[in-house]
């Protein structure tokens, strides 16, 4: 016995919503007929390779060059021309609960820097109830065998520091927070 | 019977009443928090029209919570449906009644299909939004609870158990999520706590947020107690079809097959280049792993959670396996505490489901460390021990490059009862790194050496090249094959049919006593 | 004075310098070695060299292009006639030099004294004084102390800036803007320069508000003859990292020229400079130009030189170093259109320009006779940790400013690459900006004239979108399409169930 999975209705309209991360939405509805509606305007667009290996994106008499760097459940990382977008694909239900919970979520005064990437703290440049400015050095973080100089992304005033010299952390470990 | 008489009549209008909970204006109160309804969410969980309701019209065994009217239900769903076919039960509790809160009805709903569950051999899920023990019903309650604990621990490794957070879980209640096998979490709006802020700040003294304190993303990074965290409901729930693809229905049954439709014998050069010629270079062992399994799709479990090992499951010739891999990008892939912890549970959960074990191995060591042997090491580095000695479903390991010391003997090693080991050429198999052997193997040589630094980098090469590579292993039989990583998909296919039937004879005992 | 023709050249350096000074070697005859090393055994450097020396069992702790002893060694094993360093690694390392010399191997740059004098920021400074070429104010010679530092600097007047005197690369410098900050600048500037250099001690000088970096090419031979080959200017630096240079500059009317080429002349007569070099100046918004320091070695950004010039430069070091009588007099100079290098390297604009690290999975650049690539990879190599992170060089030519410009958006459009991030939105966007349009550059240029470090293109970001769409859809059809089959599922065979179910 074989057995089909629950399917999407083939024959009515999907929508999706690509919502970048400065919150802009791309609005994107496949029709039943087989057309795509970009921001509710119908476009002819649709995607291309060619033998190198390259993929395009074909919109509007233009074709760029397109490429996944990463992608993890519905979040995206597209790289176009050497600049990367990230994007959050999501269902017309997902949106709504987004933006409410964007719209609701309290404003939190303090700011979290995480570790970028799993490695070594080699240094930490600043201490407890010191100022910083945004984009100042905090810490430097050794991964790759490299240093990596985290600045902070706000201005404020250091609340707390979670690591110490020469711990190892993991990816998205809060490593030191900042009261803004 | 007469449809246009009074037996019918009654029928149509009991269903009625029941209608009138389920509506949009309900529907509206948990949209507003950014929540789905208890309906809602079934229905994205089951294949279409597949839902069957039970217990819909029991009501509250309260009687003094001051409103007439009984609602119907008591604030849990109940029923079964059909998940990509394949039978399944729910719960799912109603925030929108009392909270979600379980009162003793509410509890006997979800112990009767969890019974339910466990006669049939089928999964059972939980989908938890709830406020806690009815405070109204005292003890009744928390004898609820206790049932539903009791449950959950008798149909451990019999049938898969799976709770959904998808609001508070507080107190008690959290316990029996942690008792089952899989807990899902949706990021913002779920939270798990033993004891809640407010108890923090009277006790403690420290101000501390829901979400800080057992938020989604605490559970699923830093304590580990969630297994996948999703952003939202949607595909939170998408994520449980999605695991019970890969995994059976109940301990007797084989995991189900899909037909993925990619060549067994694809040749994969890019293995070749995966792990790079410096030995002390880091690389991303899920690259490895895209490379090999059908269509390069897995699904990771425990994704943000002790992430120098790798934990999943995924396809080969369209079967299931569950993958355990060191992660050399994250503090070399060495096992600590938590790592330990996370892969042994995994490797049980598929020794319990017939789900057969790759061990994927680039291991230094046991991460080193004062926090470590504090935190119970020897202990918890014995769990992985014990679980995959235990295990009798098919185990297969590869050895892609390092693999030191006890970590060796831990990973799956051929004298613990690993099936198949292969090794691909750049494999190092010793008791110790070549640094580390040199410097006690020629103290003496190296005092009084002058350039000592160019002597113990020659004499770390000659032990790489005599010692610790894997044809010593391969010749004494320990390494059942050193194979190119190109073919490492072939191998592995062919490896797995031939342990399709194997059993292992395991002596009569009542359980055995893992160190917990 | 004796001379010795090239046969034999071994390469003492890597990547797109190593293939560049092959080209011009096989043009004169020359037969080229090349190091392998293990840290990039298959680089597109040795595809392009007539021997390889392999380097790859090589143990020592020192890196092999900073391993003097087993450069020398080789080129003594292989009775090469001379080694051309490139540039960075030991082609300003004067003992390196004084190696070669003493082995009688031809060092192909100046000689070890001039590197030795050149290098020596404080030795260089008091040249500049003897030969009375401009320079800034500061200390004459190193600062002991901070208390020597408050002195100076107010004698000269803030902002001032300390620098570490083997200093480099934009490490061991602190601006200091008044006399509260200059204690903890001196110890901040000496305590990264002994990390750095292995040497902590600092000057003091003038600090130049966003001044242009104008340079001057210089070409000298043994016969004491030294000439320029006129300007570049690369004022487009992050963290005094060069990105763009370009040549000429708009900066300089005929007349400047002259009269800073004159001093770069004289900066290089004062060391008897016998080779290709470099002297750097700062100028500011009164036309002031000051004396920087002298580079002896080919610079990164020699080919826009070359393009408006038309010499070779490799080939003119090469012959400088084999004792040629220079050719070429100082009126036979021409500077013809405008050459606009962009550096292309494997770094992430978007994360603050940190390097990335990968492998290129494809890469392709645009031809024409108006660009002009030297690059060291191809297809499938590795950016390492190891070395810089340099993918190419992009050199883009027109007879005006304008059309150069103008030619440059076209050929930066048409650099394909897949696998690694570079900083061509970097040079985008410095393209497209109004001011570099206009030719208003100083060296705070990115932090003062420029909105962003890249631009997004709302089309483009469109598009992306749609990629990120469809391949999520195509996620969700295999999740949902994909057919279960219970019946192979639960096919177990007698011989297990039995077992199983005792």
């Amino acid at each position: 016995m074989i057995l089909k999975i629950k399917n999407k209705d083939k024959k009515s309209d999907n929508k999706y919503i690509a919502l970048g991360l400065d919150k802009k939405k791309y609005e994107f509805l496949f029709k039943a007929d087989n057309t795509v509606a970009v921001n509710k305007k119908k476009s002819d667009i649709r995607i291309e390779e060619d033998d190198d290996g390259f993929t395009y994106v074909v919109w509007e008499s233009r074709r760029v060059p397109v490429e996944l760097v990463e992608k993890n459940q519905n979040r995206y990382e597209v790289l176009v021309n050497g600049i990367s977008y990230k994007f959050s694909i999501e269902s017309p239900i997902s949106y709504k609960r987004k933006k409410f919970l964007d719209k609701t979520q309290i404003q939190s005064k303090t700011e979290s820097i995480i570790a970028p990437m799993p490695g070594k703290i080699i240094d930490v440049l600043v201490e407890p109830n010191t100022h910083v400015s945004q984009g100042e050095a905090i810490l430097i973080l050794e991964a790759m065998k490299m240093q990596n100089e985290i600045l902070s992304t706000v201005t404020g005033k250091i609340k707390s520091i979670n690591i110490r010299k020469d711990d190892n952390v993991m990816k998205d470990d809060v490593l030191i927070e900042i009261e803004k | 019977m007469d449809i246009e008489g009074k037996y019918f009549k009654d029928f149509l209008a009991r269903g009625e009443k029941q209608k009138n909970h389920r509506s949009e204006k309900t529907a509206e109160k948990q949209h507003s928090k950014g929540k789905l309804t208890a309906w809602e969410r079934i229905e994205l969980l089951f294949d279409e029209g597949t839902f069957e309701e039970i217990d819909k019209f029991v009501t509250s065994a309260s009687v003094d919570f001051g409103k007439a009217d009984k609602i119907l239900g008591d604030g849990v769903i109940t029923g079964h449906g059909k998940i990509s076919g394949r039978l399944a039960f729910v719960f799912s509790q109603d925030f929108t009644i009392m909270g979600g809160s379980l009162g003793s009805v509410h509890a006997a709903k979800i112990a009767k299909i969890q019974d339910m569950a466990l006669k049939t051999g089928a999964p059972l899920i939980g989908l938890i939004d709830s406020g806690g023990a009815r405070i109204q019903e005292g003890v009744q309650s928390l004898a609820g609870y206790s049932g539903i604990f009791f449950r959950n621990v008798k149909s451990s490794g019999v049938i898969p158990q799976i709770s959904v957070i998808m609001g508070p879980a507080a107190g008690g209640a959290v316990y029996s999520p942690a008792l089952t096998d899989f807990v899902f979490m949706t990021d913002k709006t779920s939270y798990m706590f033993v004891t809640g802020p407010n108890v923090v700040k009277e006790v403690l003294n420290e101000d501390v947020s829901f979400e800080e304190l057992g938020g989604a993303s605490i559970h699923g990074k830093k304590s580990g107690v969630s297994h996948f965290v999703y952003d939202d409901e949607e595909n939170t729930i998408k994520g449980v079809r999605r695991l019970l693809s890969y995994i059976p229905s109940n301990n007797m049954e084989h995991p189900p097959f899909i037909d993925t439709f990619d060549v067994e014998g694809r040749f994969e050069e890019k293995l070749r280049d995966v792990v790079p010629d410096d030995p002390n270079k880091p690389y991303d062992v899920k690259d490895v792993i895209r490379l090999i399994v059908d269509n390069g799709r897995y699904m990771e479990v425990s994704e943000g959670f002790a992430q120098n090992i790798f934990i999943g499951f995924a396809r080969l010739a369209g079967k299931t396996i569950g993958i355990i891999a060191n992660q050399p990008k994250v503090l070399a892939g060495t096992l600590d505490i938590n790592a330990s912890m996370k892969a042994a549970r995994f490797i049980r959960f598929c020794d319990a489901y017939n789900i057969p074990l790759l061990v994927l191995e680039d291991v230094p060591g046991f991460l080193p460390g004062i926090n470590q042997e504090h935190g119970g090491l020897i202990k918890h580095g014995a769990k992985l021990l014990y679980a995959f000695c235990e295990a009798v479903v098919p185990r297969v390991t590869v050895i892609l490059r390092k693999s030191y010391g006890g970590a060796y003997c831990v990973m799956n090693s051929k004298n613990i009862g690993g099936d198949f080991n292969f090794a691909w050429p750049t494999a190092e198999i010793a008791v110790m790194g070549p640094e580390g052997a040199v410097a006690i193997l020629y103290k003496k040589e190296l005092d009084e050496a002058e350039d000592k630094a160019k002597l113990k980098k020659d004499l770390a090469q000659k032990y790489r090249n005599e010692i610790a590579n894997p044809y010593v292993a391969e010749d004494k039989g320990y390494i059942d094959e050193v194979i190119d990583p190109a073919v490492t998909r072939t191998k592995l296919i062919s490896a797995f049919q031939a342990l399709e039937n194997k059993h292992v004879y395991v002596p009569d005992r009542r359980h055995g006593n893992i160190p917990l | 004075m004796e001379k010795k023709i090239i046969k034999k050249l071994l390469i003492a350096n890597r990547g797109e310098i190593a293939i560049r000074i092959i080209e011009t070697a096989k043009k004169l005859g020359i037969e080229t070695y090349v190091i392998k090393t293990a840290k990039e055994p298959s680089a597109l450097y040795l595809k392009h060299a007539d021997v390889i020396c392999d380097f790859t069992q090589n143990t020592n702790e020192l890196p092999e292009f900073l391993d003097v002893e087993l450069i020398i060694k080789t080129a003594k094993e292989h009775k090469v006639d001379a080694i051309h360093p490139g540039y960075g690694f030991l082609a300003e390392n004067p003992y390196f030099a004084q190696c070669c010399d003493d082995e009688g191997i031809i060092f192909i740059g100046p000689s070890a004294d001039a590197i030795y004098k050149m290098g020596n920021k404080t030795i260089a400074k008091q040249l500049a004084i003897k030969h009375k070429v401009p320079l800034l104010e500061g200390s004459s010679g190193n600062v002991p102390s901070p208390k020597e530092a408050l002195k100076i600097a107010e004698k000269i007047g803030y902002p001032v800036i300390i620098k570490a005197a083997s200093g480099g690369g934009g490490r061991g410098m602190r601006i200091v803007e008044d006399a509260s900050q200059v204690e903890k600048m001196f110890h901040l500037a000496s305590n990264e320069a002994a990390k750095a250099f292995d040497d902590s001690s600092v000057f003091i000088e003038k600090y130049v508000r966003n001044p242009r970096h104008i340079e001057f090419q210089i070409l000298g031979d043994k016969h004491g003859n030294i000439i320029h080959l006129g300007e570049r200017e690369c004022s487009i630096q992050r963290k005094h990292q060069k990105l763009i240079e370009e040549s000429p500059s708009v900066a300089l009317s005929e007349e400047l020229r002259k009269i800073m080429g004159e001093q770069a002349i004289n900066i290089a007569k004062s060391v008897k400079y016998c080779s290709v070099g470099t002297v750097e100046f700062l100028l500011d918004d009164d036309m002031n130009f000051y004396f920087m320091e002298m580079n002896t070695r080919i610079q990164v950004e020699h080919p826009v030189t070359e393009t408006i010039t038309g010499i070779d430069l490799i080939e003119q070091q090469i012959k400088m170093a084999q004792g040629d009588k220079l050719s070429i007099k100082q009126e036979d100079v021409q500077l013809n259109g405008w050459a606009i290098e962009y550096r292309i390297n494997a770094e992430d604009v978007q994360a603050n320009f940190s390097p990335f690290l990968g492998t290129i999975q494809h890469i392709s650049f645009p031809k024409g006779k108006n660009v002009r690539v030297d690059t060291g990879v191809e297809d499938g190599s590795v950016i390492t940790p190891y070395y810089d992170s340099m993918v190419a060089k992009l050199i883009v030519s027109g007879e005006t400013r304008e059309k150069a410009i103008a030619n440059s958006l076209v050929a930066i459009n048409k650099v394909k690459i897949k696998g690694v991030k570079t900083t061509i939105p970097f040079c985008k966007a410095v393209i497209e900006n109004k001011d570099f349009q206009l030719g208003n550059l100083n060296t705070s240029f990115i932090d003062k004239k420029m909105d962003g470090i890249f631009n997004e293109d709302p089309d483009e970001k469109l598009m992306a979108a749609f990629f990120a769409t469809m391949d999520y859809i195509k996620d969700e059809q295999m999740d949902e399409a994909a057919y279960v089959d219970f019946e192979k599922g639960r096919n177990i065979t007698p011989w297990l169930i039995k077992r199983r179910i005792k």
